[in-house]
Parts: C-alpha cells; sequence; structure tokens
C-alpha cells in the first residue's frame, strides 16, 4: 500500500490521470472474470457432471453479495419457481418407512468427486444429520439447521403436516427462499421415494426422532 | 516415518482423551483435547523437511530453491507469505503460495508443473507432498509476523472481488456456496466446528493456521487442499490445484485476515 502511494507520489498527478487509479472493478466485470474462473477452473470425469457448476435462475437470485436481502419480485420468483418444481411419488404416497428413512438422514455419502471419479452410490444419503439434531441424546449432529428432535410429537401427522413436511424436504425454498437448506429433491440430489421414507422419520410417532 | 508419526499422534490423542475426560463438565471439553494437541503438533516434523527440500539441488536442473523470489526478492523468505497472495510482474498473475513454489520449480529446478501437480495434494496417511513441506517450511518463515495483504495492482482488486462473489455464489446439487456453512458464529457440521468467515477474528485465526496439521489425514495441509476439500463435500466439480478461482478465494480470505500473527503448523482435528 505504501508503495502504490510513494510511486504516484513521484509520477506526479499527471501520471495517475493518465494511468488511471487500480480500484475494485465494477459488478459487471467481477462477473465475468469469476465466471470464466467457473468455466475454466474445475474438472469432472464428464462434461455433464461440469454442468453442476452452471447456476439455474433460482440459484443466480440467492448469491447476493453479503446476503444481501432480495427484492418482493426476486422472493417471489425464487417461491414460484419452487412450488413448480416439486413431484410426488408416483404411488401418491408421501409418508414411506421411517427405518428406511432413519438409515438416510444419517448418510452423508454419495456423488462426490475426486481424483477424476465419481463416488459410486446405489442412491445418496440424505445429508439431515450434517445440520440437524435428530433423535434425542444424540451427539454427532450438526446444527446449522434447526433441531428436528422431536418434529413428529410437536407438529403431528395430519394431511397438511404431510404435505408440508415433505415439501419441506423437496424444496425448502418453497416456503423460505434462498434458506441454506439444500433443495434436495428438485436438485435431483434424491428421489422423490427417498423424500416420502425421510417424511416418515420426521412424522411416525414410532421414529427415533419422536422417542421419548 | 510415518509409523513414528502416528504413534506420536496416537500418544497425543490418548493424553487429550484422559485430559479431557477429567475435565468433563467444562463447557467445551473438546477444547482441552484441542488446547493439548495444539501444544504438541506433529507438524513441526514437515518444517525440517521442507527446509532440506527447499535447499537441495533438485530436478532436472540439478537447482535449489533458495533464488525463488515469492515477492520480496531472490531467497527472501522472511515475511514472505505475510504478502500473498499478490501480483507477480515476471508472470502477470496474482499467485498465492503455492503457485508461486509452482512457477519455481518449474523454472529454476526444471521439475515438469503436471507432475507436480499430480502429488500436490498427498494422500491421508501418507509421509506426505514436497509441495506440503515446502509450503510449511516457507510459511513457518514468517511465523510470528503479522498478515498484510495488500491490494494496489488492478489484478489484485479483481483477484478479490472475484473471490468474494466465488464465496457467495450458490451451485450444484446441494445449493452450497462457502457461506451456506461459514457465515454464522458456533455451527458444526456433525461434531466439527464450522469457521465463521464473516468474523474477522475467526477469518484471522484460519488463515494465519495454514498449512496445519490435520489429524484426521496425519499429514500436512495447505489452503489449496482446504479449498478443494470443500468443493468436494459440496458435490462440484474438482477444483484446478491453484487456479484462478483457488487465488482469488484466498485472496478474499487472506486480506480479510490481515493483522493476524502467523503461526504454523495449525493444528486441525
Amino acid at each position: 500500500m505504501r508503495n502504490t502511494w510513494l510511486r504516484w507520489t513521484l509520477l506526479g498527478a499527471p501520471a495517475l490521470i493518465a494511468a488511471g487509479c487500480a480500484t475494485y472493478p465494477d459488478q459487471a466485470t467481477t462477473h465475468q472474470i469469476a465466471e470464466k474462473m467457473v468455466s475454466e477452473d474445475f474438472s469432472a470425469p464428464t462434461p455433464a457432471l461440469l454442468k453442476r457448476l452452471a447456476q439455474d435462475k433460482s440459484q443466480q437470485i440467492c448469491s447476493k453479495i453479503g446476503r444481501a436481502e432480495l427484492t418482493q419480485a426476486e422472493a417471489d420468483e425464487v417461491l414460484k419457481l419452487a412450488r413448480a418444481s416439486i413431484k410426488y411419488p408416483e404411488s401418491g404416497k408421501l409418508v414411506g418407512d421411517w427405518k428406511t428413512g432413519d438409515k438416510l438422514a444419517h448418510d452423508g455419502a454419495g456423488d462426490r468427486i475426486q481424483g477424476g471419479r465419481l463416488e459410486k452410490r446405489k442412491e445418496n444419503g440424505g445429508l439431515c444429520q450434517n445440520c440437524h439434531a435428530l433423535a434425542p441424546g444424540e451427539i454427532n449432529v450438526g446444527n446449522v439447521g434447526p433441531s428436528l428432535t422431536g418434529y413428529g410429537t410437536q407438529r403431528g401427522n395430519s394431511e397438511a403436516i404431510v404435505k408440508y413436511t415433505y415439501d419441506k424436504i423437496y424444496n425448502a425454498w418453497a416456503y423460505f427462499p434462498c434458506s441454506n437448506m439444500p433443495r434436495l429433491g428438485a436438485t435431483g440430489h434424491l428421489t422423490p421415494e427417498q423424500v416420502a421414507h425421510m417424511v416418515a422419520y420426521l412424522i411416525d410417532p414410532q421414529s427415533a426422532v419422536n422417542r421419548k | 516415518m510415518f509409523e513414528v508419526r502416528c504413534r506420536i499422534a496416537a500418544a497425543v490423542l490418548a493424553c487429550a482423551g484422559t485430559t479431557a475426560l477429567a475435565q468433563a463438565g467444562n463447557a467445551d471439553p473438546l477444547a482441552v483435547g484441542r488446547q493439548m494437541l495444539a501444544e504438541d503438533n506433529p507438524g513441526e516434523l514437515w518444517i525440517d523437511q521442507g527446509k532440506q527440500l527447499f535447499y537441495a539441488k533438485r530436478g532436472p536442473r540439478n537447482a535449489s530453491l533458495d533464488q525463488c523470489d515469492f515477492g520480496l526478492g531472490p531467497g527472501k523468505l522472511e515475511g514472505a507469505t505475510t504478502r500473498l497472495p499478490r501480483y507477480f510482474p515476471d508472470t502477470d498473475k496474482v499467485q498465492d503460495l503455492e503457485s508461486r513454489l509452482l512457477t519455481c520449480m518449474v523454472q529454476l529446478q526444471g521439475f515438469k508443473r503436471e507432475d507436480i501437480v499430480k502429488r500436490a495434494i498427498s494422500p491421508g496417511g501418507s509421509s506426505g507432498s514436497d509441495v506440503e513441506a515446502l509450503a510449511l517450511y516457507i510459511t513457518s518463515r514468517s511465523n510470528g509476523m503479522k498478515m498484510n495483504v495488500a491490494l494496489s495492482h488492478q489484478k489484485e482488486y479483481d483477484m478479490y472481488k472475484a473471490g468474494e462473489y466465488l464465496f457467495y455464489r450458490r451451485s450444484g446439487q446441494t445449493d452450497f456456496a462457502c457461506i451456506q456453512c461459514h457465515g454464522e458464529p458456533d455451527k458444526r457440521i456433525r461434531l466439527q466446528d464450522l469457521v465463521n468467515m464473516t468474523d474477522k477474528k475467526q477469518i484471522q485465526g484460519t488463515v494465519s493456521t495454514f498449512p496445519a496439521y490435520r489429524g484426521a489425514h496425519f499429514v500436512v495441509r495447505t489452503m489449496q487442499w482446504r479449498l478443494y476439500d470443500c468443493f468436494w463435500q459440496m458435490r462440484l466439480p474438482e477444483l484446478t490445484y491453484t487456479s484462478d478461482a483457488s487465488i482469488a478465494l484466498t485472496t478474499y480470505l487472506h486480506y480479510q485476515g490481515n493483522g493476524a500473527v502467523i503461526q504454523v503448523p495449525g493444528f486441525k482435528r
């Protein structure tokens, strides 16, 4: 910093005007520079996997620097896109098996790319444990998201709660635009059937989450 | 060598465990273990290795790295990493420590770039890579000095802003950018504490302690590794070693870490 000042002082004002002063680039320039990096500085075993870096419309809206607030129009658009994204299991059953959901909730693996290889799994883990408290007394759980302990005990298992829970896991932005929660179903990380198992895990009175 | 390291690590872990138990009931019993580990850091072993590698005549040109210029002049290491990343006129690029090290290993020693890159990030439980040991040694020569990254060249400003942009850029099937996990205080992924990168103190604590010994991997890890590993966990494609994207993020974080006193090797769980 001091060097710069010294240089400008020695060169004098005319040179300063002629050379132009180095400063922060504007938003459009930054966007251009950074997006060039995104397109050039990552690798993947297949071109399809490289596309993971491409942003959909909602992700673009949800990437504000400094987490600046959304405008009403932006929030509305994210909500609209999220609602339109939700797909349900072909069976129509939104509540699966809570034990399967339990396993999924504690599975943080699947679909990672390392050493030029894609992590091969039959299906992806649900990732819940990474960010949410689950069964009572469970210690190895994260706290990035709210606690889900006693989720069903507190809310019951009415049809409205089932649908809300399913939608929330499938695409959380249908209720909270741009929240930190991944749109697990909408991005294809989980299948509708997997989401239904997790719904069961949360609302079934027998589930470990609702154990007293 | 690896066996020795393992034994040291195991002993340290065992000690830390006992202490943590003895102090059960404290607000954060894990903090006690972490403190113990930090006091007897196996990463120290890599500093000597890095020093030997730095001054040894190696590579097709049978040259040492003592003419490598990290920004303060050829061979001047004291305080050099306090100013990195920075713009280098000879390459016309903003470079971080590891990127600059690659430049020197290629230009001075004649190593093939892709050969170094392939081995730069070592497998866990291995004896580590040359780059990891070198990066630690070079950084250790700034120990006790304050981070002082400057933005003055236009490309430095561009890097900083691109880093900020990338820090908030959400993508992929987890919809994650850096900010989703590193934007609030006192958060954890499972039991792992997450650094809040919107807090100057916490940024400082991170950027001044890499390269660090990573207990779970039994090797020294660099900032390039730290960033690569985050993208892996986010399910995104692999961040290219010393790419502009990685240097942009490093510039963004290091600049905000200015004022922090460098103390490496850090210790990470």
